[in-house]
């Protein structure tokens, strides 16, 4: 298993914002999922990730409310908003620009003119 | 639910232990997992704890963003209640529209008419002087306590030697008034006004030109330059605001002259003065006795106070009278700081605009709050419902003061234009609707902010008293009754409360404006001793280059009092060095009259000498008393004739027929007297006319004169394309100045006078009605609330005259109490203004009496509506009724 790596603030606020489209859940769920879909690759540290929520919901990308879970646990669950919505698209967008980009540097086999 | 109660429900729930909730059930989770992949709980806690980190620490920070964004809900919150309270206010406001009307008119009135008051106090008053430390300067006079003179011009020597032996002063400046003929190759000869200052003076004062430079130190005295500094206005004027003109050179007075600077806009220096000259001396100005140069302005050092500045001048004074005791032994300087200096004289006015604004202010307050009570009782109902639905008393309380504030607020939108209009009013009643240049009256920032603020402290007056009533308001009866019962009556007796103020207020006004009034009248009335109807009169001035032989003068005069005399309409004219009212109060010691004791020269009678035609007072309208006038043929300088007024025969003669008998003035030679003259009002009034000698023109012609033309014609003034013609067609460089009529002349002299009376009438207009609505109002809702109580008494055979009386008494009463109160605050308050009266006392027993009838009269008549609506009560449907 290769070593995880750890995440940068904005790459997560993305990833968060993008497991929520699936609908609305809690900080825990959100870890999981993260690192089950990137096959345990990047790992989300709990210490960046529950202030990370906040800072999203502070604006107003994210929703929160304190909901019982299935252990019937009282917990805070965290649901995408419009503007959220939005600012996955527009954030996706140029975030695959800036990987492809950075792929053609490291793919590249010449020396540029 | 209010803000601040929001604040509370999130102190119940602790952003701390939610967090800590959050983190912990995070743990919870990762266990479980943990557990179900087969570790032991202990090993899986351990590791979930592990995994997870300094928990404090993301504790720390998750609450951190919690506190900014509940601050920021909290804010927007407060922001949606107060949105929303300003809605339903308006909403509200635009059902009464009656009474939002009046409300915003009334209170924009209040408003308004204080906030051009208290600008107009600030910026005379308060704001400072356009100088460097403005509070450094005093301007310095001459006095002379045993005669009572104060305030008299100061003698070239006197300045010296206090320049030189004062210790507290960092510089004295003289100044001396000048005006002057500023003439172009191509243009129009211009009078303009200025001074002749010492080469300091505007460094003393901290005034840098925006252009070029001040005048140097050699420039002034003996030898001074034809330099000169121009105003910004004369700049822009007549130089078209180019920045060329320094080093070129003008025509003054005939002379070149260079100009060298340029003063910063709005240097008007002494009030209206757009030139200025290095002051200059001559062998007539060494005398310490001439006391005619304008004045001193002196900066104290640091730290120095104005009394010190004194006493250091009285000491050199001392010096001096021993030194010079001919010339000063009964002489001191008189130092004043500059803004008394310079506003002295508007202070006691307006002091007494600025109580009597406040009293307008309180009245309005008073009257809105009254409205208020009556719009609240109304609504009692309304307020008790949604009491009863949830709304919190403190929410209601905030709705109704929400309701104020707005009013208070659209009133302050009203008021911006009353003040507009105010402050323009005020501009307007300056001589030559222009106020001197260190005072600056208008709607600028600080009389915005003033306007603000007195507009947040109206709200807060009419509003918190209906809004602390209203919460009070019993729900049970509220909604039982309406607005019938006894929160009716409790709230009939505060409103009769404030409409017994509101009519002792308007009779301390009206007391004050009528008394004002009548002063204005009786100095109107005066008996001025010259007939000003039907009066032009003009300066002209001949320039001291072409003109400079007195026959040329004569010639010039002659010429053109010939020509005038032809024009039709026109039936005298004469001139005169100055007319009544103009400032032109040149005096003189007559030491020597024939037949009387020789007196000693602080006791000689000093007496205002003038250089008059022998048509001059015949055109002014001023009878002769004796003996006769001048004639065309009273041209010896060596054994002259004079004429002198009935005060100079009392003071002068000891009141022995003067014809026949010599006089001597100090000047002028030895003169017979030939005629007495009838006293008339030269001196601004009230001050009264004192002792005057009047020298033939003829035997000593001078340059400039005041022309009095008097004529059949209605408008005096259509003869001055007449007056400039016959100037022109005689000399084209000679400017003609000061043209107005007598009429003008006179009503220009009083302004103060009528300013002070108009300003107080209205004032009193105001508050005369103000009371009479409120009384209207109160006297009105009484009646309604009385409906069901009329109805039984007529109905148990009262008469519709003793209804009506009632009526009247509850009115009357309330009309007394408050005339007796105001008659008391009057008996003290007319004391603030007992120094503006003139020809009445301050406590003058008609005002006191006629005031109280006025009210009484006027509040009979605001009641009769109210009494015949009673009258008319059918007792059928009173009972009926609810």
């Amino acid at each position: 298993m290769p070593r995880p790596i750890d995440l940068l603030q904005g790459t997560l606020d993305l990833l968060i914002l993008k497991t929520l489209t699936w609908g609305p859940a809690h900080g825990y769920a959100i870890a999981r999922w993260i690192e089950q879909l990137t096959g345990e690759v990047l790992r989300v540290g709990e210490g960046s990730l529950y202030p990370a929520l906040h800072r999203l919901e502070e604006r107003e990308w994210v929703a929160a409310s304190w909901e019982l879970s299935d252990t019937k646990r009282r917990t805070r669950v965290y649901r995408l908003t419009p503007k959220g919505r939005g600012q996955l698209r527009a954030e996706s967008g140029s975030w695959k620009q800036f990987v492809a980009a950075v792929g053609k540097v490291l793919d590249a086999t010449e020396q540029p003119t | 639910m209010s803000a601040w109660l929001r604040y509370f429900s999130f102190l119940r729930r602790d952003p701390r232990a939610d967090a800590a909730d959050e983190v912990r059930f995070h743990l919870e989770m990762r266990v479980r997992d943990l557990v179900a992949r087969g570790m032991t709980p202990d090993d899986a806690r351990r590791a979930a704890d592990a995994e997870f980190g300094n928990t404090e620490r993301v504790v720390d920070e998750v609450v951190r963003i919690r506190t900014r964004i509940d601050r920021r809900a909290d804010r927007s919150e407060w922001m949606r209640d107060l949105a929303r309270d300003i809605h339903v206010g308006m909403r509200s406001l635009r059902k009464s529209l009656a009474f939002s009307v009046t409300a915003v008119v009334t209170a924009g009135l209040g408003i308004g008419a204080t906030a051009a008051i208290v600008s107009a106090g600030y910026s005379i008053l308060v704001r400072p002087l356009p100088f460097r430390e403005p509070d450094r300067l005093v301007a310095i006079y001459s006095e002379n306590p045993e005669r009572g003179w104060n305030r008299v011009n100061i003698s070239w020597p006197d300045y010296q030697s206090w320049r030189e032996g004062s210790r507290s002063f960092e510089d004295i400046a003289i100044w001396s008034w000048g005006s002057f003929t500023l003439a172009g190759q191509d243009s129009v000869a211009q009078r303009v006004n200025g001074a002749a200052v010492s080469s300091h003076l505007f460094r003393v004062l901290g005034v840098a030109p925006q252009l070029g430079r001040h005048f140097a130190a050699d420039e002034d005295g003996a030898q001074r330059a034809r330099v000169a500094l121009l105003s910004d206005g004369i700049w822009r004027g007549r130089f078209g605001a180019d920045s060329g003109v320094i080093g070129r050179s003008i025509l003054l007075d005939g002379r070149d002259y260079t100009v060298v600077g340029v003063m910063p806009r709005g240097f008007n220096f002494p009030d209206r003065g757009e030139l200025w000259v290095p002051f200059q001396t001559d062998p007539s100005s060494e005398s310490r006795g001439n006391r005619q140069y304008a004045g001193a302005i002196g900066r104290l050092n640091p730290g120095v106070t104005p009394e010190q500045g004194a006493a250091d001048l009285r000491r050199v004074d001392a010096a001096l009278a021993i030194e010079f005791p001919d010339n000063n032994r009964y002489w001191r300087s008189e130092v004043i700081g500059l803004r008394e200096n310079l506003v002295g004289d508007l202070q006691q006015p307006l002091r007494v605009f600025l109580w009597s604004v406040a009293l307008v202010l309180l009245l309005v307050c008073a009257n809105v709050a009254n409205l208020m009570l009556a719009r609240a009782a109304v609504r009692s109902r309304e307020l008790a419902l949604r009491s009863v639905l949830g709304a919190s008393r403190t929410r209601l309380g905030r709705q109704l003061i929400t309701e104020s504030m707005l009013v208070a607020g659209l009133g302050g939108v009203v008021g911006i234009a009353v003040a507009w209009w105010g402050v323009r009013l005020l501009r307007f009643a300056f001589p030559n609707q222009v106020p001197p240049y260190f005072i600056s009256l208008g709607l600028d920032e600080t009389a915005v902010m003033i306007l603000v603020a007195i507009t947040l402290l109206t709200g807060v007056l009419f509003g918190v008293l209906p809004a602390v009533r209203m919460s009070r308001v019993d729900l049970n009866t509220s909604i039982r009754d309406g607005d019938r019962a006894g929160a009716g009556a409790r709230s009939t007796r505060l409103r009769s409360a404030l409409v017994m103020s509101e009519v002792a207020l308007s009779v301390v006004l009206m007391i004050g404006a009528l008394l004002l009034m009548r002063s204005y009248r009786n100095l109107q009335g005066t008996d001025l001793g010259f007939q000003e109807q039907g009066v032009l009169s003009a300066r002209v001035t001949l320039p001291q280059v072409t003109y400079n032989t007195r026959p040329r003068s004569f010639e010039f005069y002659n010429r053109l009092t010939e020509e005038l005399r032809r024009t039709p309409g026109v039936t005298a004219v004469g001139h005169a060095q100055g007319i009544p009212f103009s400032g032109w109060n040149v005096m003189a010691r007559a030491p020597e009259i024939e037949g009387m004791p020789v007196l000693s020269r602080n006791d000689q009678v000093d007496t205002h000498n003038q250089l008059v035609t022998p048509d001059f007072f015949r055109a002014m309208g001023v009878e002769l008393v004796r003996g006769r006038w001048f004639t065309a043929q009273d041209r010896d300088t060596v054994a002259p004739v004079v004429l002198v007024n009935e005060r100079m025969v009392e003071e002068g003669f000891g009141g022995n027929d003067p014809i026949g008998r010599r006089i001597k003035v100090n000047g002028w030679p030895m003169a017979t007297v030939v005629g007495v003259v009838r006293d008339y009002r030269h001196y601004e009034l009230p001050r009264p006319m004192g002792p005057a000698t009047y020298f033939p023109w003829l035997a000593w012609p001078t340059r400039g004169q005041t022309l009095v033309i008097r004529t059949t014609l209605d408008d005096p003034a259509s003869l001055l394309p007449q007056l400039q013609a016959a100037v022109r067609a005689i000399d084209p460089q000679v400017p003609v100045s000061d043209v107005q009529t007598f009429g003008e002349v006179v009503s220009r002299s009083l302004w103060r006078q009528r300013l002070q009376g108009n300003v107080l009438a209205i004032f009193a207009l105001m508050s005369l009605v103000l009371a009479c609505v409120g009384l209207y109002g109160v006297i009105s809702y009484a009646v309604a609330q009385r409906t069901r109580e009329l109805g039984v008494r007529m109905a148990l055979g009262a008469s519709r005259r003793t209804v009506m009386f009632m009526v009247f008494g509850q009115s009357g009463r309330v009309v007394l109490a408050g005339i007796a109160l105001g008659l008391l605050a009057a008996f003290f308050a007319v004391r603030i203004m007992a120094a503006l009266l003139y020809g009445v006392e301050a406590r003058d027993l008609t005002t006191f009496f006629m005031v109280p009838v006025i009210l009484a009269i006027t509040a009979l008549v605001a009641t009769i509506a109210p009494a015949l609506r009673a009258t008319r009560v059918d007792p059928m449907t009173a009972l009926r009724s609810d």
